[in-house]
């Protein structure tokens, strides 16, 4: 690619080089053997087996969204004062499990981190699958979502405004955006790729398919000229978006005058988290597919660790955040506040304060040993965890605060019920079957970014600077 | 006014139409029914473009003609609401009927025997709202929360619309003829024939049941009220030799004792109103009043308490002789006759509280009244008659009334219905069957008896004894009246009769006729006959049906006190030693005596103590719960004598050690809304009147399982928190802020301006005793719904005013304060903001108000509420409804759908509507003109509305009072509710 190329590694000395990105041989020419020939195989028992539970689960949230709307928001088991519980708990788990997408395909491709490359296509897609498991939310969770469509700004004969002072708003427009910028920018990325296989296909049906996904990409060079420039701006459209889409989540939160929401912290704490949590389930699919999908020369040992490093240094802001939000009750001298901190560590909830500190700060400090890092084992559980402790934190931060704020009279102990349960299965099923669709029908590894980073593809001491 | 349905013959279900084909059922207009759409309409044989034949069906282009109207019928049939009708105006417009304006009508009510003089609201013929007569020198525009829900009743599905004979139904003259044919035989072989009513309170009643007695001579007749208190009966009859009917006089009391009475429960709104006007204090050199209370279970009255002593039951009544007897040493003179050197020295109060009290007592003399509970056993009121008769009390006044039936002489009746002595039994609104202790030994009983009549509105446990059924008119369709201490009140029928139902008074009547007594054509005749007779000179019956009374002092001399009826009772008292856990059966708030069961809204107001919806858990004091072992909720098995009932239990603060306390009025087995809902308690009542209500001997064990408490407040301590603010004279006096000071509130945005109008509400807490009647008056006016004790016990309650409770101090005797809590209406409305489609916003004259038609339901701004007073509707609690239900609406509040959020408005329909009406008259709103519904309902006019803009405006004055604070002031939300900070008065050191 034109950006590696740039560099000019004759001037880095011989043990700073970056250790190749790949293991063993790989040829352009393998890599679209090993890559592309996914969908053209027919899919082992296994991803059946899989793709028949997570549509189990899908559909079990598909039947319990429907029951809500037959009955109404009472099938959950928000109340007064928990207004907001389950939905929002999601909304935020799976719009922070975006962000790692973005983050690797946009952020570290505008740093030159050549190492993204092999992993960037399956994260951003899961940026896709979780943002759309998380737009769910905000259209299920209001109380007539037949009138969902009015908190858009449109025109209408009743001369009815939104308000734009409501967070709920900015919220509408910064996923809204987020999800077509992801979806644009991934799409782009997929198009040399879907011409590749348009062109490997024998199917007259796939041929069809691809032809028309590839938009008439022939590789020419005018074509790589337009597609690297608009990849470029869209990669720094992206990056301003990971840091906003979950500032403006947070500031549901933070703008409000509840204690345990009304603080500043929230917009980079949020974002840290969101980082964490996208990265934590990144980790998790990547060691499947790397084990699924014999991709172990592509997705080497090398990621997991950088990866991990990323969760680990993630876990050190949430350290820090926590931290912060107990010196803020105490030295605010709020009473509201320093209730509202009590709660997260004594109360009630107790409990699920200390699964969010135990998973999200503890448990990834294991990450400091490099062993850990290259360790299914550990990674796992680490990952696991943090999945779990970043949707306890969202639970703490939302039902916590909200079921004791100011007034003691209106205080209530919140209780899920089974279709809390059956949505967040649900989405989960929804998440992993998109998944799972994905690796079979399209590359999983974008062929033509890691063509640029193969070995034979860099500029080298020994002259050979034809590569691009 | 009454316009009788035409007859339906058998049981109809709604016999509303609504339009005039459909309640005619014209052949024809079945037959447009059917046919709307028939094949006919369509084309004929030829094309009509191309006039060529039509080969086989339709031609492509009828084709598309159909579908295209088939498609423009199902866009419009897809369009019409549900349940929405044609429109008719009327034909005839009766004269004071005009279409969106409201008529009052005055009547009255009772409930044993207190009497209610109430307005009416109508709206197009319907009543949809009640509160007091504001003519009513008493009750001055007041009236109690089950008299405010009185009117649900009126349209409660459940009541019986025909009448009905061993299971058929029958039309009147048919089911009248039985019941007199049952009476001329009893007359004629001279066999007794028994009628239970309610407590006779009607003169008119009175000389009816005379009349029919005069015309069946073996007519028995008892009054039975079941919580009423056969207590107090046999304390009066001991005291004073007859029945009497015991009502405070509290605006001439400065040193109130309670023993136990619960007189600020919120059913006595002339006790409540003389309350207040002497708590909403100006200053801290005004008067106020001291109360006292010695009580076993936390009654409201025991909340609101200036000194609070928790005694067992069973031992006050010594404890008020030793006062007696401390009094009497002191020089104040006892009696003539009384004795009490039984009584030994009192322990359970302490020394220095002891000293005070007597203290008070003395000083205050004649402004000193003691009052006993009704609950209470009878030695405990006779020492009550006894202290005001030695203390010359003027704060009290004792009429005589017409006797109670107790316990003792329903026993009696079961044995003679067991040997057969009756002939007939009327069961006239009373439903022993039910309240009776020994339910199956009555139902036993009345079985032998051979002709059973039952007159009432919803078929319950003694209708289903009965063979003959005859339903009775609601109190809004009847005729009657009342006499009260200050004026005699007429009760008048405020919309025609529902269904095809009679007044009880009218079925003796015919009765009575029957008999052969000459009387008048109908009750109404009859009631109108005799006040012609008595009416002051230049009052018509026509306008004294307007006032609703006619004023008048009752000037009957109270019966004179017998001192000689003290040594026995005092021997009583001082023998009388706590024995296991005391057992106190106190009517249940909601319910009463099982007469309100089927009322949701009653069923729903939390108990303004426990903050209880929907049941009647046993309440057990804190120290016995802690040594049992007892948590929240938890089942307990209660036995006494032989009945064991299993009911959660729930810890109450304050209660004394070794009493448990206990509704009556639950567990009804029939009822659409009451059955199932609590347990009955009337099986642990007792026999002996002197102390049916308070139990010795109780035993109470965890039964195992824990239930899910339906209780609308589950945490009871304010946590140090400044939200309410309780100050005592002292205090007042010198630092009324204490240490509180107003925040500084720095914004960067203007201040919201208010052209007009300001709208504000001041609450003194001094004043609110937490009786609830705003939560029934708020229900009524606004069409709040009912969620049921499921969506209750998940925090779903949709009540748009709820009084908070809190404990403070020591759980065994806590200082307790009631705060009612609504929509606070702030200017920078936390809620407003945050709202992603401005379905809440603030209007031009302070109201923080919602569109409920553009709410989408993120609940956001709930959440955002710091005051917690927006409801969501998390179900559809209301579309399901039907008529008669949906008649108890009021029209001018829309009636939310599911998913939208709610809460108080201010009464903006109310705001409006004096708005109108001074717009057409030229003129400014009045201060007081217009009034909330909480306000209106309020007894001791604690809640003061009107306009923040018009410093002449009460509201004006009282938020500058040195009392004045706003709740979470320091968020910067500027509510527009003031609160008056409470006032305790204890005695000096104390």
């Amino acid at each position: 690619m034109k950006l590696d190329a740039a560099t000019s590694a004759g001037d880095i000395p011989e043990g700073l080089l970056e250790p190749a990105l790949t293991v063993g041989r790989v040829t352009p020419g393998s890599l679209d053997d090993q890559v592309l020939a996914f969908p053209e195989t027919k899919p082992p028992k296994q991803w059946y087996f899989a793709l028949a539970i997570t549509l189990t689960a899908a559909l079990i949230g598909v039947i319990s969204i429907g029951y809500t709307f037959i009955t109404g928001i009472g099938a959950w088991g928000n109340s007064s004062p928990v207004f907001w519980a389950f939905d929002i708990i999601n909304f935020v788990f799976w719009v922070g499990i975006g962000h790692a997408g973005t983050l690797i395909s946009a952020i570290l491709f505008l740093f030159r981190k050549r190492w993204r490359n092999a992993i960037a296509r399956f994260a951003e897609a899961m940026t896709i699958f979780a943002v759309i498991c998380a737009v769910i939310f905000p259209l299920i969770h209001v109380g007539r979502p037949w009138l969902a469509y009015w908190l858009f700004p449109y025109p209408n004969q009743r001369a009815l405004w939104t308000n734009f002072r409501s967070p709920l708003l900015w919220d509408v427009f910064a996923v809204n955006t987020y999800f077509s910028v992801s979806l644009m920018f991934w799409y782009l990325g997929l198009i040399p790729d879907i011409a590749s296989m348009r062109d490997r296909t024998t199917s007259k049906l796939r041929k069809v398919i691809y032809t028309i996904l590839a938009v008439g990409w022939r590789g020419a060079a005018t074509h790589w000229q337009h597609y690297e420039k608009a990849y470029l701006l869209l990669a720094g459209l992206a990056t301003g978006l990971v840091l906003s889409v979950h500032s403006v989540v947070s500031f549901d939160f933070a703008t409000s005058v509840v204690p345990g929401w009304h603080m500043t912290i929230f917009p980079p704490y949020f974002v840290a988290g969101a980082i964490f949590a996208g990265f934590a389930m990144v980790v998790m699919v990547l060691v499947v597919v790397r084990e699924t999908m014999e991709l172990k020369n592509l997705i080497t040992m090398r990621h997991l660790d950088v990866m991990n490093k990323v969760i680990l240094s993630m876990s050190c802001i949430m350290g820090y955040s926590y931290m912060m939000e107990g010196f803020t009750a105490w030295y605010s001298m709020n009473e509201f506040l320093h209730h509202g901190f009590m709660n997260i560590v004594t109360g009630t909830y107790g409990w699920a304060g200390w699964v969010t500190i135990s998973c999200n700060i503890l448990i990834p400090q294991i990450l400091w040993f490099k062993k850990a890092r290259a360790s299914y084992f550990w990674m796992i559980l680490v990952a696991v965890g943090v999945t779990i402790g970043m949707w306890f934190e969202r639970f703490v931060i939302i039902v916590i605060s909200l079921h004791q704020d100011f007034l003691p009279s209106a205080w209530r102990i919140y209780k899920p019920t089974m279709v809390d349960f059956g949505v967040l299965l649900g989405t989960f099923g929804i998440f992993f079957t998109l998944v799972l669709l994905f690796a079979r029908v399209l590359p999983v590894i974008a062929t033509t970014e890691v063509k640029a980073i193969l070995p034979d593809a860099q500029p080298s001491h020994h002259g050979d600077e034809h590569h691009a | 006014m009454k316009t009788r349905l035409p007859d339906h013959g058998p049981l109809e279900t709604p016999k509303f139409w609504r339009t005039l084909e459909e309640r005619v059922e014209t052949l024809d207009a079945q037959e447009a029914a059917h046919h709307e759409f028939l094949p006919s309409a369509g084309p004929g044989a030829f094309d009509d473009v191309h006039g060529l034949p039509v080969q086989d069906g339709f031609s492509r282009r009828d084709f598309f003609g159909l579908v295209g109207a088939a498609a423009a019928v199902a866009a419009t049939v897809a369009c019409d609401r549900k349940g929405q009708g044609t429109v008719v105006p009327y034909t005839k417009r009766p004269v004071e009927v005009t279409p969106g304006v409201a008529n009052y009508y005055a009547s009255a009510t009772n409930e044993g025997r207190r009497v209610y003089p109430v307005l009416v609201k109508t709206r197009e013929g319907r009543p949809i709202h009640i509160t007091g007569n504001d003519e009513h020198p008493g009750v001055k525009g007041k009236t109690s929360p089950r008299t405010l829900a009185d009117v649900l009743r009126l349209y409660d599905p459940d009541r019986l619309r025909a009448p009905k004979a061993n299971g058929r139904t029958l039309g009147w003259t048919e089911a009248e003829g039985q019941l007199q044919a049952a009476l001329k035989s009893a007359k004629a072989s001279g066999k007794a024939v028994l009628l239970v009513s309610g407590a006779v309170v009607s003169p008119s009643r009175k000389a009816l049941l005379a009349d029919l007695k005069a015309a069946l001579p073996t007519l028995e007749h008892l009054a039975y009220e079941p919580v009423a208190g056969d207590g107090a009966e046999e304390a009066a009859k001991a005291s004073f030799g007859q029945s009497v009917d015991v009502q405070p006089r509290l605006d001439k009391a400065k040193v109130i004792l309670s023993l136990g009475a619960d007189f600020l429960s919120g059913e006595d709104p002339e006790s409540l109103g003389a309350w207040g006007a002497q708590r909403r204090l100006k200053s801290a050199k005004d008067n106020i009043n001291r109360l006292w209370v010695l009580e076993g279970p936390l009654t409201l009255t025991g909340t609101n308490a200036d000194q609070r002593v928790p005694v067992v039951p069973s031992r006050l009544a010594a404890v008020a002789f030793a006062l007696a007897k401390e009094l009497a040493a002191k020089g104040v003179s006892l009696p003539a006759g009384t004795d009490l050197s039984a009584i030994p020295a009192q322990s359970e109060v302490p020394a220095k509280a002891w000293s005070n009290l007597v203290k008070d007592l003395q000083h205050a003399g004649r402004n000193a009244v003691v009052l006993c509970g009704a609950q209470m056993p009878a030695e405990a009121h006779q020492a009550a008659h006894l202290l005001n008769a030695m203390l010359g009390s003027e704060a009290v006044s004792v009429r005589a009334a017409e006797p109670l039936a107790t316990v003792k002489d329903l026993e009696t009746a079961t044995k003679g219905m067991g040997e057969g002595r009756y002939a007939a039994a009327i069961f006239w609104d009373v439903n022993p069957a039910y309240t009776f202790p020994k339910a199956s030994a009555w139902k036993e009983a009345l079985a032998k008896v051979p002709f059973r009549a039952w007159i009432g509105q919803v078929e319950d446990e003694t209708a289903a004894q009965c063979q003959l059924l005859l339903p009775e008119n609601h109190w809004l369709e009847s005729w009657g009246d009342f006499s009260t201490a200050s004026a005699a009140v007429l009760q008048q029928p405020t919309i025609g009769t529902l269904y095809d139902t009679k007044q009880g008074e009218d079925v003796l009547l015919d009765a009575a006729k029957a008999l052969g007594a000459a009387t008048a054509d109908n009750y109404h005749a009859y009631l109108q006959a005799r006040w012609q007779k008595s009416l002051p000179l230049g009052t018509s019956f026509a306008q004294a049906l307007h006032d609703g009374l006619v004023k008048g002092e009752d000037k009957a001399a109270s019966p004179a006190f017998k001192g000689a009826s003290v040594a026995a009772a005092a021997k009583k008292a001082a023998d009388s030693k706590p024995q296991g856990l005391e057992l106190v059966l106190f009517p249940g708030f909601a319910t009463h005596d099982g007469r309100h069961a089927n009322n949701s809204w009653l069923q729903e107001t939390p108990d303004p103590i426990s903050k209880m919806t929907w049941d009647n858990p046993v309440a057990v004091s804190v120290q016995d719960a802690q040594a049992m072992g007892i948590q929240e909720g938890d089942y307990v098995s209660l036995s006494l004598d032989g009945t064991t009932l299993r009911l959660p239990a729930i810890l109450q603060p304050g209660q004394a050690k070794g009493v448990i306390a206990l509704a009556l009025g639950y567990g009804r087995t029939t009822g659409g809304v009451a059955k199932g809902v609590g347990v009955d308690a009337f099986p642990l009542l007792g026999l002996d009147p002197a102390s049916a209500h308070v139990r010795k001997g109780a035993k109470l064990a965890k039964a195992g399982g824990k239930k899910e408490l339906s209780r609308t407040q589950s945490h009871h301590r304010m946590e140090g928190r400044d939200i309410v603010r309780s100050l005592t004279m002292d205090e007042f006096e010198h630092h009324p802020q204490g240490h509180h000071h107003a925040p500084e509130i720095v914004s960067l945005y203007e201040d919201q301006k208010f052209p007009d109008h300001k709208w504000g509400m001041v609450i003194d807490l001094a004043a609110c005793t937490g009786c609830s009647a705003c939560v029934v008056a708020c229900q009524s006016e606004n069409n709040v719904p009912v969620v049921g004790p499921e969506q209750v016990a998940r925090g779903r309650e949709m009540h748009w005013i709820r009084i908070d409770r809190y404990y403070e101090g020591e759980l065994e005797n806590p200082k307790v304060v009631h705060q009612p809590m609504l929509c606070q209406h702030c200017d920078n409305a936390p809620c407003e903001n945050v709202c992603p489609v401005n379905a809440t916003n603030h209007s031009p004259e302070g109201l923080n108000q919602m569109a409920y038609n553009r709410c989408v339901g993120t609940r956001y701004c709930g959440n955002n509420c710091p005051y917690k007073v927006r409801r969501f509707n998390f179900l559809e609690y209301t579309a399901y409804k039907t008529e008669p239900e949906t008649l108890a609406n009021n029209p001018e509040v829309t009636v939310r759908p599911r998913g939208v959020m709610e809460k108080c408005s201010f009464c903006v329909q109310r705001i409006n509507d004096v708005k109108i009406r001074a717009k057409g008259d030229g003129r400014a709103i009045l201060d007081g003109e217009i009034t909330t519904a909480c306000m209106a309902g309020c007894p001791s006019d604690a809640i003061v509305f009107g306009d923040l803009k018009d410093p002449k405006s009460k509201v004006s004055q009282l938020v500058t009072a040195s009392r004045a604070y706003r709740v979470l002031e320091e968020l910067g939300a500027k509510p527009a509710i003031t609160y008056l900070a409470d006032l305790k008065n204890p005695a000096a050191g104390e």
